[in-house]
């Protein structure tokens, strides 16, 4: 379970703060999906980044007792000088993991075959995806963070994250933020909406999405 | 207990995997790769070696490119050490998403290359010079290691104020460079505390690098030199700052943005 109390945070903008989430709580369960919806700015990105404590709230506490994953997004996680195999032995380092099982994995999952000797900056946004989505895959989360990237896949990609997510890992929680109702749809059980730094839960999801068209 | 042990255990294995990545980055793979960080001392030390041999100087009863290699390399090491801490954080922003790393592991990382480098160095320069006869077998081994370790302790400390430091203002990461130079003559590297009137010697004895400089300088050239020094400054003065830099850190933590 992951419970977030109270969660403030804002940025220093100009001689003031500008003030992204003003005191959200929720909870998310073992085995939840949910999905994060949002205009732009509204702080999608940044309720992710908390979560995987890669920010500190500026107020307000978050209780992990799930292995949470890194965010997978368009930034972050990874060296970009660095090949996709260094960043594969990095993954495997840090996290104790034999390399040989996780550099099988992201061969076999990417696909992205000698691509993978040059370095990540060289790749395309939805190249980096499917390395991202193959190294926390081959780590194996309770919970993944999943922020928007997702959307960048082409259909083949699309269709493994759905078997290696569904399929395979039915029992993980994950949050996801995304514009796209389709993907809610697809890969979520609950919403969450985020208006005015507050968030709102809807278990039905198309109420969630309906909520979300209206913004 | 176990938690503890565990909990180390994960600290080295973080430690090992961000060096190995630092000094691919830093190198890469190709050609003589970690050795390049001897390169900048290794020059110094033959363009010293050429002046020396036009103007040969022994008034204060040790050899010239002993001196300022003794003196030189120590502040080398100051200098990469301070320089590699300014903003260190944002730099190394994206290894924030893993949760098992902290900031701290940035500066000791960068700190730990740089004082391996530093020593493999100094060994090498030194074995060189001993082989030409221009620098003494160390005397006293031992003054000569704790004078390093002070030396580098007061780096450490120094590195953890300013990196949280040069992450809020701009203006101070642009100042660190000027300010290296200015320590110069304050960090004992081109003159021993004997060579000084008193009243300067005073104010001296308050420079944590000076000190450590002049336990160093008796560890190599032993009686030849009369070394004047209190191990306690250096440490003193660092076990007070090193706590300081340490609060800075985590508070900055608390407020670094991340991309």
């Amino acid at each position: 379970m992951i419970r977030c109390e109270n969660l403030y945070k804002s940025y220093p903008m100009g001689h003031g703060r500008k003030k992204v989430l003003e005191g959200l709580n929720f909870e998310i369960g073992r085995g939840d999906r949910v999905g994060v919806l949002g205009r732009n700015g509204a702080g999608k990105t940044t309720l992710i980044k908390l979560i995987g404590a890669v920010e500190m709230p500026t107020s307000g506490r978050i209780k992990r007792e799930m292995k949470v994953s890194w965010p997978l997004g368009f930034a972050g996680g990874f060296q970009g000088s660095l090949t996709g195999y260094d960043n594969a032995r990095f993954i495997a380092r840090i996290y104790d993991r034999d390399y040989r099982e996780i550099r099988d994995f992201v061969e076999d999952f990417t696909e992205l075959g000698r691509q993978l000797k040059m370095p990540v900056k060289t790749y395309s946004s939805g190249m980096r995806a499917r390395l991202a989505f193959a190294l926390s895959l081959a780590i194996e989360f309770d919970c993944y963070l999943i922020d928007e990237v997702i959307l960048v896949g082409d259909q083949n990609f699309h269709r493994k994250c759905h078997y290696e997510l569904f399929e395979k890992r039915a029992d993980r929680a994950l949050v996801l933020a995304s514009h796209s109702p389709d993907t809610i749809r697809e890969f979520c059980n609950r919403t969450i909406v985020l208006r005015n730094g507050k968030g709102e839960v809807y278990d039905n999801i198309d109420e969630g999405l309906n909520i979300y068209d209206t913004l | 207990m176990s938690s503890l042990r565990a909990g180390w255990r994960i600290q080295i294995r973080v430690i090992s995997a961000l060096m190995i990545r630092e000094l691919t980055t830093r190198f890469g793979r190709e050609n003589i790769g970690f050795l390049w960080m001897m390169v900048e001392p290794l020059l110094f030390a033959a363009l010293v070696g050429i002046m020396w041999s036009f103007m040969r100087d022994d008034e204060h009863g040790v050899g010239v490119v002993a001196f300022v290699v003794t003196g030189y390399l120590p502040l080398t090491l100051f200098r990469h050490v301070v320089a590699r801490s300014v903003k260190v954080f944002s730099v190394n922003g994206s290894l924030l998403y893993h949760r098992q790393i902290n900031i701290l592991d940035f500066i000791f990382v960068r700190f730990a290359i740089e004082v391996i480098g530093g020593m493999m160095a100094y060994v090498f320069i030194a074995t060189i010079l001993i082989g030409m006869k221009l620098f003494p077998v160390p005397a006293e081994p031992l003054f000569l290691i704790n004078g390093w370790l002070l030396y580098c302790l007061f780096s450490l400390a120094v590195s953890l104020i300013l990196a949280p430091l040069s992450e809020v203002s701009e203006a101070l990461e642009k100042f660190i460079p000027v300010t290296t130079y200015i320590m110069i003559p304050f960090s004992g590297t081109f003159n021993m505390m004997s060579w000084l009137p008193p009243k300067v010697r005073d104010i001296m004895y308050w420079s944590p690098p000076a000190n450590a400089m002049e336990m160093m300088r008796y560890g190599v050239f032993g009686d030849q030199v009369t070394p004047i020094y209190d191990p306690m400054v250096p440490l003193g003065i660092s076990l007070v700052l090193l706590p300081i830099g340490l609060a800075l850190c985590r508070r900055i933590r608390r407020t670094l943005v991340v991309e």
